[in-house]
Protein backbone atom coordinates (compact mmCIF):
# COMPACT_ATOMS: atom_id res chain seq x y z
CA UNK A 1 0.00 0.00 0.00
CA UNK A 2 2.46 2.34 1.07
CA UNK A 3 4.01 2.36 -2.20
CA UNK A 4 0.67 3.70 -3.70
CA UNK A 5 -0.30 5.77 -0.97
CA UNK A 6 3.12 7.98 -0.72
CA UNK A 7 3.29 10.53 -3.38
CA UNK A 8 4.44 9.84 -6.43
CA UNK A 9 8.16 9.89 -6.78
CA UNK A 10 8.58 11.75 -9.56
CA UNK A 11 10.45 8.11 -11.63
CA UNK A 12 7.52 5.96 -10.17
CA UNK A 13 10.90 3.83 -9.06
CA UNK A 14 10.66 1.16 -6.66
CA UNK A 15 12.40 1.59 -3.69
CA UNK A 16 13.59 -1.38 -1.25
CA UNK A 17 13.05 -1.05 2.10
CA UNK A 18 15.59 0.71 3.70
CA UNK A 19 16.58 3.08 1.54
CA UNK A 20 15.42 6.51 2.84
CA UNK A 21 13.32 8.65 0.00
CA UNK A 22 11.58 12.31 0.59
CA UNK A 23 7.98 12.43 0.59
CA UNK A 24 5.15 14.69 0.03
CA UNK A 25 1.93 15.29 1.69
CA UNK A 26 -1.58 14.00 -0.19
CA UNK A 27 -3.57 14.48 1.86
CA UNK A 28 -6.86 17.32 1.95
CA UNK A 29 -4.52 18.61 4.55
CA UNK A 30 -1.45 18.97 6.18
CA UNK A 31 -2.14 19.68 10.39
CA UNK A 32 -0.42 22.50 12.17
CA UNK A 33 -0.34 21.63 15.76
CA UNK A 34 -1.24 25.01 17.48
CA UNK A 35 -0.29 24.40 20.89
CA UNK A 36 1.61 22.89 23.81
CA UNK A 37 4.15 24.97 23.75
CA UNK A 38 4.71 24.62 20.05
CA UNK A 39 5.35 27.81 18.48
CA UNK A 40 5.64 27.96 14.71
CA UNK A 41 5.04 31.82 14.54
CA UNK A 42 8.00 32.19 16.10
CA UNK A 43 10.30 29.66 14.49
CA UNK A 44 9.49 31.30 11.43
CA UNK A 45 10.52 34.42 12.16
CA UNK A 46 13.66 33.76 13.53
CA UNK A 47 14.61 31.96 10.19
CA UNK A 48 12.76 34.80 8.33
CA UNK A 49 11.24 32.20 6.55
CA UNK A 50 7.92 34.58 5.31
CA UNK A 51 5.72 31.60 3.77
CA UNK A 52 4.11 28.17 3.78
CA UNK A 53 4.47 25.58 1.36
CA UNK A 54 0.51 25.62 0.81
CA UNK A 55 -1.82 27.85 2.63
CA UNK A 56 -5.14 25.79 1.13
CA UNK A 57 -4.44 22.92 3.34
CA UNK A 58 -2.59 24.11 6.09
CA UNK A 59 -5.12 23.13 9.01
CA UNK A 60 -5.15 25.45 12.69
CA UNK A 61 -6.11 24.62 15.57
CA UNK A 62 -5.70 24.60 19.51
CA UNK A 63 -6.40 20.70 19.52
CA UNK A 64 -4.41 19.00 22.22
CA UNK A 65 -5.03 21.20 25.07
CA UNK A 66 -7.31 23.05 24.00
CA UNK A 67 -8.49 25.55 26.73
CA UNK A 68 -5.88 23.92 29.23
CA UNK A 69 -3.19 25.69 30.69
CA UNK A 70 0.34 24.34 31.59
CA UNK A 71 2.33 26.10 34.14
CA UNK A 72 5.57 25.66 31.96
CA UNK A 73 4.56 27.17 29.22
CA UNK A 74 5.55 30.24 28.44
CA UNK A 75 2.12 31.83 26.85
CA UNK A 76 -1.37 30.39 28.03
CA UNK A 77 -3.07 27.76 25.06
CA UNK A 78 -5.39 31.26 23.95
CA UNK A 79 -2.56 33.23 23.55
CA UNK A 80 -0.64 30.78 21.63
CA UNK A 81 -3.30 29.81 19.95
CA UNK A 82 -4.64 33.41 19.00
CA UNK A 83 -0.89 33.94 17.66
CA UNK A 84 -0.91 31.04 15.41
CA UNK A 85 -4.51 31.95 13.60
CA UNK A 86 -3.27 35.34 13.03
CA UNK A 87 -0.05 34.22 11.47
CA UNK A 88 -2.29 31.55 9.81
CA UNK A 89 -4.26 34.36 7.94
CA UNK A 90 -1.30 36.59 7.43
CA UNK A 91 0.02 33.65 5.55
CA UNK A 92 -3.25 33.51 3.57
CA UNK A 93 -4.39 30.37 5.30
CA UNK A 94 -8.34 30.04 4.60
CA UNK A 95 -10.98 30.98 7.00
CA UNK A 96 -12.31 27.77 7.04
CA UNK A 97 -8.88 26.12 7.89
CA UNK A 98 -8.77 27.97 11.32
CA UNK A 99 -10.12 26.27 13.52
CA UNK A 100 -11.17 27.11 17.17
CA UNK A 101 -12.87 25.69 20.79
CA UNK A 102 -16.45 24.66 19.85
CA UNK A 103 -15.54 23.05 16.61
CA UNK A 104 -12.32 20.85 17.10
CA UNK A 105 -11.14 18.23 19.18
CA UNK A 106 -8.23 15.60 19.14
CA UNK A 107 -6.21 16.10 15.90
CA UNK A 108 -7.02 12.46 15.33
CA UNK A 109 -10.01 12.35 15.99
CA UNK A 110 -10.93 15.55 13.63
CA UNK A 111 -8.89 15.30 10.75
CA UNK A 112 -10.65 11.96 10.47
CA UNK A 113 -14.29 13.52 11.22
CA UNK A 114 -13.74 16.11 9.05
CA UNK A 115 -12.66 14.35 6.04
CA UNK A 116 -9.31 15.96 6.16
CA UNK A 117 -7.76 13.26 5.96
CA UNK A 118 -8.55 11.43 2.49
CA UNK A 119 -8.38 7.56 2.19
CA UNK A 120 -5.53 6.17 0.31
CA UNK A 121 -3.28 9.58 0.67
CA UNK A 122 -0.18 10.43 2.83
CA UNK A 123 -1.22 12.31 5.66
CA UNK A 124 1.55 14.26 8.09
CA UNK A 125 0.26 15.93 11.33
CA UNK A 126 1.73 16.80 14.31
CA UNK A 127 2.39 13.77 16.73
CA UNK A 128 3.04 9.55 15.96
CA UNK A 129 -0.90 9.21 17.14
CA UNK A 130 -1.61 10.24 13.89
CA UNK A 131 -1.25 6.85 12.63
CA UNK A 132 -4.92 6.12 13.74
CA UNK A 133 -5.82 7.52 10.23
CA UNK A 134 -4.92 4.15 9.24
CA UNK A 135 -8.55 3.39 10.36
CA UNK A 136 -9.83 5.38 6.69
CA UNK A 137 -7.12 3.71 5.16
CA UNK A 138 -4.74 6.50 4.44
CA UNK A 139 -0.87 6.17 5.63
CA UNK A 140 -0.35 9.05 8.65
CA UNK A 141 2.99 9.67 9.16
CA UNK A 142 3.98 11.64 12.43
CA UNK A 143 6.74 14.05 11.20
CA UNK A 144 7.51 14.61 14.87
CA UNK A 145 9.85 17.80 15.32
CA UNK A 146 9.78 18.56 11.32
CA UNK A 147 6.41 20.38 11.85
CA UNK A 148 8.16 23.85 10.77
CA UNK A 149 10.10 22.77 8.04
CA UNK A 150 7.32 20.97 6.65
CA UNK A 151 5.13 23.99 6.59
CA UNK A 152 7.41 25.77 5.25
CA UNK A 153 8.65 23.03 2.59
CA UNK A 154 5.70 20.40 2.41
CA UNK A 155 7.74 17.75 2.02
CA UNK A 156 9.92 15.26 4.98
CA UNK A 157 11.39 11.76 4.53
CA UNK A 158 11.10 8.34 5.28
CA UNK A 159 12.83 5.71 5.80
CA UNK A 160 11.17 2.85 3.06
CA UNK A 161 9.53 0.66 5.35
CA UNK A 162 8.75 -3.70 4.95
CA UNK A 163 5.09 -4.33 5.99
CA UNK A 164 3.48 -7.16 8.50
CA UNK A 165 0.04 -8.44 8.25
CA UNK A 166 -2.22 -9.23 10.99
CA UNK A 167 -4.91 -11.52 9.67
CA UNK A 168 -7.73 -11.79 12.47
CA UNK A 169 -9.61 -14.69 11.70
CA UNK A 170 -13.40 -15.98 13.37
CA UNK A 171 -15.58 -13.71 15.73
CA UNK A 172 -14.92 -11.82 18.69
CA UNK A 173 -16.31 -12.98 22.05
CA UNK A 174 -19.45 -10.70 23.06
CA UNK A 175 -17.54 -7.21 24.90
CA UNK A 176 -13.82 -7.88 23.60
CA UNK A 177 -13.28 -4.69 21.16
CA UNK A 178 -10.66 -3.30 18.79
CA UNK A 179 -8.27 -2.64 21.45
CA UNK A 180 -8.20 -5.84 23.08
CA UNK A 181 -7.12 -6.89 19.87
CA UNK A 182 -4.12 -4.50 19.03
CA UNK A 183 -3.07 -5.47 23.43
CA UNK A 184 -3.60 -9.03 22.19
CA UNK A 185 -0.90 -8.89 19.31
CA UNK A 186 1.01 -6.89 21.75
CA UNK A 187 0.86 -9.44 24.19
CA UNK A 188 1.87 -12.57 21.83
CA UNK A 189 4.20 -10.87 20.14
CA UNK A 190 5.84 -8.04 21.45
CA UNK A 191 6.82 -4.70 21.14
CA UNK A 192 9.05 -4.96 18.22
CA UNK A 193 6.88 -7.06 15.95
CA UNK A 194 6.11 -4.32 13.39
CA UNK A 195 9.40 -2.38 14.15
CA UNK A 196 9.79 0.66 11.61
CA UNK A 197 7.13 -1.47 9.58
CA UNK A 198 3.78 -0.99 8.16
CA UNK A 199 0.98 -3.20 10.20
CA UNK A 200 -1.66 -3.71 8.05
CA UNK A 201 -5.06 -5.08 9.44
CA UNK A 202 -6.95 -7.91 7.56
CA UNK A 203 -9.30 -10.71 7.35
CA UNK A 204 -13.09 -10.92 8.56
CA UNK A 205 -12.97 -9.66 12.17
CA UNK A 206 -11.38 -6.18 10.64
CA UNK A 207 -13.93 -6.24 7.48
CA UNK A 208 -17.11 -6.64 9.71
CA UNK A 209 -15.09 -3.75 12.70
CA UNK A 210 -16.18 -0.44 12.97
CA UNK A 211 -14.26 2.91 11.26
CA UNK A 212 -13.62 3.62 15.43
CA UNK A 213 -12.52 0.60 16.58
CA UNK A 214 -9.61 0.53 13.24
CA UNK A 215 -8.98 4.09 14.27
CA UNK A 216 -7.84 2.77 17.50
CA UNK A 217 -5.93 -0.46 16.54
CA UNK A 218 -4.02 2.09 14.09
CA UNK A 219 -3.30 4.50 16.89
CA UNK A 220 -2.22 2.06 19.21
CA UNK A 221 0.09 0.27 16.61
CA UNK A 222 3.01 2.76 17.38
CA UNK A 223 2.79 0.43 20.69
CA UNK A 224 4.21 -2.70 18.55
CA UNK A 225 6.74 -0.37 16.93
CA UNK A 226 4.97 0.28 13.68
CA UNK A 227 5.80 3.15 11.49
CA UNK A 228 2.11 3.32 11.08
CA UNK A 229 -0.75 0.99 11.34
CA UNK A 230 -3.96 1.00 7.93
CA UNK A 231 -6.41 -1.15 7.30
CA UNK A 232 -7.51 -1.09 3.00
CA UNK A 233 -10.46 1.30 2.88
CA UNK A 234 -13.14 -0.28 1.83
CA UNK A 235 -16.87 0.44 0.87
CA UNK A 236 -17.79 1.49 4.69
CA UNK A 237 -14.64 3.90 4.90
CA UNK A 238 -15.41 5.34 0.53
CA UNK A 239 -18.92 6.17 1.68
CA UNK A 240 -18.06 7.50 5.07
CA UNK A 241 -16.00 9.74 2.99
CA UNK A 242 -18.06 10.56 0.44
CA UNK A 243 -20.53 11.49 2.60
CA UNK A 244 -18.17 14.41 4.28
CA UNK A 245 -16.80 16.11 1.30
CA UNK A 246 -16.17 16.10 -2.65
CA UNK A 247 -12.66 16.38 -2.21
CA UNK A 248 -11.35 14.34 -4.80
CA UNK A 249 -9.05 11.12 -4.27
CA UNK A 250 -8.15 7.68 -5.28
CA UNK A 251 -8.84 5.10 -2.71
CA UNK A 252 -5.51 3.21 -2.72
CA UNK A 253 -5.13 -0.31 -1.22
CA UNK A 254 -2.30 -3.28 -0.29
CA UNK A 255 -1.36 -4.96 -3.97
CA UNK A 256 -2.65 -8.23 -3.71
CA UNK A 257 0.69 -9.57 -4.07
CA UNK A 258 2.02 -7.13 -1.60
CA UNK A 259 5.27 -8.73 -0.27
CA UNK A 260 5.15 -9.05 3.74
CA UNK A 261 7.81 -9.64 5.93
CA UNK A 262 6.01 -11.63 8.13
CA UNK A 263 2.15 -12.55 8.38
CA UNK A 264 0.19 -13.44 11.60
CA UNK A 265 -2.95 -15.33 11.52
CA UNK A 266 -5.03 -14.73 14.49
CA UNK A 267 -7.94 -16.88 16.10
CA UNK A 268 -10.67 -14.19 17.21
CA UNK A 269 -11.87 -16.01 19.15
CA UNK A 270 -9.04 -16.53 21.67
CA UNK A 271 -8.71 -12.88 22.86
CA UNK A 272 -9.85 -11.83 26.35
CA UNK A 273 -10.34 -8.21 27.30
CA UNK A 274 -6.80 -7.41 27.74
CA UNK A 275 -5.65 -4.92 30.74
CA UNK A 276 -1.90 -3.00 30.11
CA UNK A 277 -0.21 -3.46 33.30
CA UNK A 278 1.65 -0.81 35.25
CA UNK A 279 4.75 0.59 34.58
CA UNK A 280 5.61 -0.67 31.35
CA UNK A 281 3.40 -0.03 28.53
CA UNK A 282 4.42 -3.15 27.12
CA UNK A 283 3.15 -5.84 30.14
CA UNK A 284 -0.34 -7.09 28.91
CA UNK A 285 -2.11 -9.60 30.35
CA UNK A 286 -5.88 -10.79 30.39
CA UNK A 287 -8.26 -9.54 32.10
CA UNK A 288 -8.44 -12.81 34.29
CA UNK A 289 -5.07 -11.89 35.80
CA UNK A 290 -5.99 -8.70 37.11
CA UNK A 291 -9.41 -8.77 37.60
CA UNK A 292 -10.11 -7.58 41.38
CA UNK A 293 -7.30 -5.00 41.79
CA UNK A 294 -8.85 -2.02 43.25
CA UNK A 295 -9.19 1.57 41.38
CA UNK A 296 -9.81 5.31 42.31
CA UNK A 297 -10.18 6.58 39.00
CA UNK A 298 -11.49 5.37 35.30
CA UNK A 299 -10.98 7.12 32.44
CA UNK A 300 -12.38 7.05 28.86
CA UNK A 301 -11.40 9.76 26.04
CA UNK A 302 -8.00 9.92 24.29
CA UNK A 303 -7.17 9.48 20.74
CA UNK A 304 -7.25 5.86 21.21
CA UNK A 305 -10.77 6.23 22.22
CA UNK A 306 -13.28 8.65 23.37
CA UNK A 307 -14.81 8.43 19.72
CA UNK A 308 -18.68 7.65 19.55
CA UNK A 309 -18.21 3.60 19.95
CA UNK A 310 -16.00 4.29 23.13
CA UNK A 311 -18.87 6.41 24.86
CA UNK A 312 -21.37 4.22 23.41
CA UNK A 313 -20.30 1.68 24.69
CA UNK A 314 -19.71 2.68 28.32
CA UNK A 315 -23.34 3.99 28.19
CA UNK A 316 -24.60 0.88 27.16
CA UNK A 317 -22.88 -0.40 30.65
CA UNK A 318 -23.31 1.90 32.36
CA UNK A 319 -27.50 2.15 31.84
CA UNK A 320 -29.18 2.28 35.19
CA UNK A 321 -26.07 2.02 37.07
CA UNK A 322 -24.05 3.96 39.44
CA UNK A 323 -20.15 4.94 39.43
CA UNK A 324 -18.25 3.51 42.08
CA UNK A 325 -18.96 5.56 45.13
CA UNK A 326 -14.91 5.59 45.44
CA UNK A 327 -14.38 6.38 41.89
CA UNK A 328 -13.80 9.43 39.93
CA UNK A 329 -14.91 8.73 36.28
CA UNK A 330 -13.28 11.24 33.61
CA UNK A 331 -15.22 10.87 30.50
CA UNK A 332 -13.81 12.94 27.84
CA UNK A 333 -15.23 13.00 24.26
CA UNK A 334 -12.76 13.08 21.33
CA UNK A 335 -14.25 16.15 19.91
CA UNK A 336 -17.20 18.53 19.53
CA UNK A 337 -18.64 16.35 17.03
CA UNK A 338 -18.23 13.23 19.40
CA UNK A 339 -20.03 14.88 22.23
CA UNK A 340 -22.63 16.55 20.17
CA UNK A 341 -23.68 13.04 18.67
CA UNK A 342 -23.39 11.53 21.93
CA UNK A 343 -25.67 14.50 23.16
CA UNK A 344 -28.19 13.55 20.52
CA UNK A 345 -28.32 9.84 21.44
CA UNK A 346 -28.56 10.38 24.75
CA UNK A 347 -25.45 8.64 25.32
CA UNK A 348 -24.49 11.60 27.39
CA UNK A 349 -27.34 11.39 29.73
CA UNK A 350 -27.00 7.94 31.01
CA UNK A 351 -23.10 8.40 31.57
CA UNK A 352 -24.27 12.12 33.49
CA UNK A 353 -26.61 10.66 35.15
CA UNK A 354 -24.73 7.80 36.25
CA UNK A 355 -22.25 9.86 38.01
CA UNK A 356 -19.65 10.32 35.37
CA UNK A 357 -17.41 13.62 35.44
CA UNK A 358 -17.73 14.45 31.19
CA UNK A 359 -14.96 16.96 30.46
CA UNK A 360 -14.30 19.26 27.76
CA UNK A 361 -13.21 17.70 24.50
CA UNK A 362 -9.73 17.16 23.91
CA UNK A 363 -7.19 14.52 25.51
CA UNK A 364 -8.56 15.20 28.52
CA UNK A 365 -6.70 12.92 31.09
CA UNK A 366 -4.30 10.96 28.79
CA UNK A 367 -2.21 13.64 29.32
CA UNK A 368 -2.87 14.57 32.89
CA UNK A 369 -5.56 17.56 31.80
CA UNK A 370 -8.49 17.83 33.49
CA UNK A 371 -8.37 15.50 36.82
CA UNK A 372 -4.93 14.59 36.89
CA UNK A 373 -3.98 11.49 39.21
CA UNK A 374 -3.02 12.42 42.62
CA UNK A 375 -0.35 10.59 44.78
CA UNK A 376 -1.09 7.13 44.94
CA UNK A 377 -4.03 6.66 42.90
CA UNK A 378 -4.78 3.66 40.86
CA UNK A 379 -6.67 4.48 37.45
CA UNK A 380 -7.85 2.02 34.81
CA UNK A 381 -8.32 4.56 31.31
CA UNK A 382 -8.77 3.50 27.72
CA UNK A 383 -6.33 6.08 26.49
CA UNK A 384 -2.69 5.09 24.96
CA UNK A 385 0.14 4.87 27.48
CA UNK A 386 0.83 4.08 31.04
CA UNK A 387 4.30 5.22 31.90
CA UNK A 388 4.58 6.78 35.08
CA UNK A 389 3.49 10.40 35.43
CA UNK A 390 1.18 10.54 32.54
CA UNK A 391 -1.74 11.12 34.07
CA UNK A 392 -0.45 12.86 37.33
CA UNK A 393 1.58 11.61 40.04
CA UNK A 394 4.54 9.78 39.61
CA UNK A 395 3.69 7.11 42.15
CA UNK A 396 -0.08 7.03 40.44
CA UNK A 397 -0.41 3.36 38.82
CA UNK A 398 -2.37 3.30 35.39
CA UNK A 399 -3.78 0.59 33.60
CA UNK A 400 -5.26 0.65 30.67
CA UNK A 401 -7.87 -1.43 28.70
CA UNK A 402 -10.83 -1.10 26.47
CA UNK A 403 -13.74 1.44 26.96
CA UNK A 404 -16.10 -1.70 27.70
CA UNK A 405 -13.60 -2.91 30.70
CA UNK A 406 -12.98 0.74 32.09
CA UNK A 407 -16.51 1.33 32.18
CA UNK A 408 -17.38 -2.35 34.39
CA UNK A 409 -14.14 -1.35 36.27
CA UNK A 410 -15.79 1.94 37.46
CA UNK A 411 -19.10 0.33 38.18
CA UNK A 412 -17.52 -2.15 40.52
CA UNK A 413 -14.33 -0.01 42.08
CA UNK A 414 -12.01 -2.76 40.90
CA UNK A 415 -11.29 -3.78 37.68
CA UNK A 416 -13.21 -5.91 36.22
CA UNK A 417 -14.35 -7.94 33.10
CA UNK A 418 -16.96 -6.01 31.48
CA UNK A 419 -18.98 -9.61 29.81
CA UNK A 420 -21.03 -9.62 32.52
CA UNK A 421 -22.22 -6.55 31.79
CA UNK A 422 -22.73 -7.11 28.13
CA UNK A 423 -24.49 -10.46 28.54
CA UNK A 424 -28.47 -9.32 28.40
CA UNK A 425 -28.44 -8.48 24.74
CA UNK B 1 33.61 16.71 5.95
CA UNK B 2 32.83 16.50 9.65
CA UNK B 3 30.38 14.06 10.80
CA UNK B 4 33.70 12.30 12.82
CA UNK B 5 33.38 10.92 16.25
CA UNK B 6 35.59 9.80 19.20
CA UNK B 7 34.43 9.12 22.08
CA UNK B 8 34.27 6.75 25.67
CA UNK B 9 31.30 4.34 25.36
CA UNK B 10 28.13 4.14 27.62
CA UNK B 11 25.79 0.91 26.84
CA UNK B 12 22.52 0.93 27.67
CA UNK B 13 19.75 -2.21 26.93
CA UNK B 14 16.65 -2.39 24.33
CA UNK B 15 13.32 -0.92 23.91
CA UNK B 16 14.15 2.48 26.41
CA UNK B 17 11.39 3.99 26.66
CA UNK B 18 11.34 7.77 25.48
CA UNK B 19 8.82 9.05 28.42
CA UNK B 20 10.55 6.81 31.49
CA UNK B 21 13.99 5.44 30.76
CA UNK B 22 15.29 8.34 28.33
CA UNK B 23 13.79 10.96 30.20
CA UNK B 24 10.69 11.60 32.50
CA UNK B 25 7.97 13.25 30.41
CA UNK B 26 6.31 13.45 33.47
CA UNK B 27 8.91 15.88 35.36
CA UNK B 28 8.91 17.67 31.78
CA UNK B 29 5.49 18.25 31.79
CA UNK B 30 4.78 19.22 35.35
CA UNK B 31 7.55 21.26 35.11
CA UNK B 32 9.69 19.77 37.77
CA UNK B 33 12.25 20.40 35.56
CA UNK B 34 12.66 22.87 32.60
CA UNK B 35 13.43 22.19 29.05
CA UNK B 36 16.82 23.83 29.56
CA UNK B 37 17.72 21.28 31.97
CA UNK B 38 16.69 17.94 30.27
CA UNK B 39 20.26 16.78 30.32
CA UNK B 40 20.46 16.89 33.95
CA UNK B 41 17.88 14.29 34.26
CA UNK B 42 19.16 12.01 30.69
CA UNK B 43 18.69 8.64 31.77
CA UNK B 44 18.19 9.26 35.64
CA UNK B 45 15.48 6.53 35.88
CA UNK B 46 18.07 3.71 34.46
CA UNK B 47 21.27 4.81 36.13
CA UNK B 48 21.09 8.41 38.24
CA UNK B 49 24.57 9.07 37.94
CA UNK B 50 24.63 9.34 34.50
CA UNK B 51 24.30 12.59 33.78
CA UNK B 52 27.43 13.34 36.05
CA UNK B 53 29.65 10.63 35.04
CA UNK B 54 29.04 11.38 31.20
CA UNK B 55 31.59 13.98 29.65
CA UNK B 56 31.25 15.73 26.27
CA UNK B 57 31.62 14.02 23.04
CA UNK B 58 30.85 10.43 24.71
CA UNK B 59 29.05 7.86 22.79
CA UNK B 60 26.14 6.06 23.84
CA UNK B 61 25.46 2.57 23.02
CA UNK B 62 21.89 1.24 23.08
CA UNK B 63 20.33 -2.10 22.02
CA UNK B 64 17.24 -2.54 19.73
CA UNK B 65 13.86 -0.46 19.54
CA UNK B 66 15.97 2.79 21.03
CA UNK B 67 13.12 5.41 22.39
CA UNK B 68 10.02 3.43 21.82
CA UNK B 69 6.51 4.54 22.61
CA UNK B 70 5.47 7.84 21.98
CA UNK B 71 7.82 10.41 19.80
CA UNK B 72 8.33 13.27 22.22
CA UNK B 73 11.27 15.22 20.82
CA UNK B 74 12.70 15.24 24.26
CA UNK B 75 14.67 12.42 24.32
CA UNK B 76 17.32 12.95 22.00
CA UNK B 77 17.51 17.04 23.06
CA UNK B 78 18.31 15.28 26.97
CA UNK B 79 20.61 13.06 25.40
CA UNK B 80 22.51 16.41 23.18
CA UNK B 81 21.90 18.44 26.25
CA UNK B 82 24.31 15.95 28.33
CA UNK B 83 27.10 16.14 26.04
CA UNK B 84 26.33 12.17 24.18
CA UNK B 85 27.83 13.51 20.21
CA UNK B 86 26.61 10.18 18.69
CA UNK B 87 24.20 7.50 19.84
CA UNK B 88 24.49 3.91 18.00
CA UNK B 89 21.89 1.72 18.36
CA UNK B 90 21.08 -1.78 17.12
CA UNK B 91 18.12 -0.28 16.44
CA UNK B 92 15.72 2.74 16.14
CA UNK B 93 12.51 3.50 16.07
CA UNK B 94 11.95 5.80 13.26
CA UNK B 95 10.62 8.80 15.32
CA UNK B 96 13.43 8.72 17.29
CA UNK B 97 15.49 9.40 14.00
CA UNK B 98 13.60 11.93 12.58
CA UNK B 99 13.78 14.21 15.67
CA UNK B 100 17.45 13.27 15.91
CA UNK B 101 18.39 14.80 12.52
CA UNK B 102 15.57 17.37 13.33
CA UNK B 103 17.88 18.94 16.15
CA UNK B 104 21.38 17.79 14.40
CA UNK B 105 22.10 14.94 16.41
CA UNK B 106 24.07 12.27 14.68
CA UNK B 107 23.09 8.26 14.81
CA UNK B 108 24.11 5.46 13.67
CA UNK B 109 22.12 1.98 13.28
CA UNK B 110 23.85 -0.86 13.60
CA UNK B 111 22.78 -4.20 14.22
CA UNK B 112 25.41 -6.57 16.12
CA UNK B 113 27.33 -3.24 17.95
CA UNK B 114 26.74 -4.56 21.77
CA UNK B 115 28.74 -7.40 20.74
CA UNK B 116 31.58 -5.55 19.58
CA UNK B 117 31.77 -2.54 22.08
CA UNK B 118 32.11 -3.01 26.34
CA UNK B 119 31.12 -0.32 27.97
CA UNK B 120 34.19 1.89 28.33
CA UNK B 121 35.52 1.33 25.02
CA UNK B 122 36.94 4.14 23.11
CA UNK B 123 35.17 4.06 19.62
CA UNK B 124 35.55 6.43 16.48
CA UNK B 125 32.89 6.69 13.92
CA UNK B 126 32.59 8.29 10.53
CA UNK B 127 28.92 9.00 8.87
CA UNK B 128 29.71 9.40 5.85
CA UNK B 129 32.55 6.54 5.28
CA UNK B 130 30.47 4.66 7.34
CA UNK B 131 33.06 3.25 9.60
CA UNK B 132 33.15 2.55 13.19
CA UNK B 133 36.22 1.81 14.63
CA UNK B 134 36.71 0.16 18.44
CA UNK B 135 40.03 1.85 19.33
CA UNK B 136 40.46 -0.09 22.44
CA UNK B 137 39.75 -3.46 20.55
CA UNK B 138 41.43 -2.07 17.02
CA UNK B 139 38.41 -3.95 15.31
CA UNK B 140 36.48 -1.90 12.71
CA UNK B 141 33.03 -2.41 11.73
CA UNK B 142 31.02 -0.83 8.88
CA UNK B 143 27.35 0.61 8.15
CA UNK B 144 25.63 1.85 5.41
CA UNK B 145 25.73 5.73 5.39
CA UNK B 146 22.74 7.81 5.33
CA UNK B 147 21.86 8.94 2.26
CA UNK B 148 23.46 12.16 1.37
CA UNK B 149 20.37 14.82 1.84
CA UNK B 150 20.06 13.14 6.00
CA UNK B 151 24.34 13.70 6.23
CA UNK B 152 23.54 17.32 4.85
CA UNK B 153 20.28 17.69 7.40
CA UNK B 154 23.21 16.62 10.66
CA UNK B 155 25.56 18.69 9.30
CA UNK B 156 23.68 21.86 8.45
CA UNK B 157 23.63 21.39 12.76
CA UNK B 158 19.40 21.18 12.26
CA UNK B 159 16.51 20.38 10.03
CA UNK B 160 15.55 24.06 10.23
CA UNK B 161 19.06 25.42 9.57
CA UNK B 162 19.09 22.91 6.16
CA UNK B 163 16.07 24.69 5.39
CA UNK B 164 17.89 28.42 5.27
CA UNK B 165 20.12 26.40 2.90
CA UNK B 166 17.57 25.01 0.85
CA UNK B 167 16.23 28.74 0.36
CA UNK B 168 20.08 30.08 -0.38
CA UNK B 169 20.04 27.43 -3.03
CA UNK B 170 16.52 28.32 -4.41
CA UNK B 171 14.83 24.97 -3.47
CA UNK B 172 12.47 26.62 -1.15
S1 LIG C 1 -5.02 11.80 23.54
FE1 LIG C 1 -3.08 11.47 24.53
S2 LIG C 1 -1.82 10.30 23.12
FE2 LIG C 1 -3.58 11.11 22.00
S3 LIG C 1 -2.86 13.01 21.09
FE3 LIG C 1 -3.77 13.54 23.06
S4 LIG C 1 -2.11 13.50 24.54
FE4 LIG C 1 -1.41 12.45 22.71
Amino acid sequence: MLKKSWPKQPDNQKYPPGDYVQVRNTSRSVFMTSDLGVNMPAAFKKRGWDKIWDPQKALVAPEHAGAWWRPIDKVSQRESHRQNAEWARQMGVPEENILDLGRIGIDHHMSVEGAWVTPGSFYLCGDNHTISVGGVGAFGFAPSASNNFIMRFGWTWLRVPGSVKFIIKGKLKKGVMGRDVLEYILKEYGPTVALNKVAEYAGPIIDQMSIDSRCTMCCLSVFIGAKTGIVNPDKKVLDWYKARTDYPFEPLASDPDAQYAAIYEIDGAKIEPMVVVPPHRSTVKNIAEVEGTPITNAFIGSCASGRDEGLAVAAKIMKGRKVNSKVVFNITPGSSASMTRATESGVLETLLKAGAFVCAPGCGMCPGFYTPLAENEVCIGSSTTNVPGRMGAESAKVYLGSPATVAASAIEGKITDPRKYLQEE
Amino acid sequence: MALKFKGKTWIFGDNLDVDNEIVSFAKLHYGVFTHDQLGEHCMENVDPEFHKKVKKGDIMVAGTNFRCGHDHPHAPQSIQQCGISVVVAESFDENYIKNSVAIGLPLIELPGIKKKVKEGDVVEADLHAGIIENVTTGESIKFKPFPDFLLDMLEAGSLEAYGDKLIAEGKG
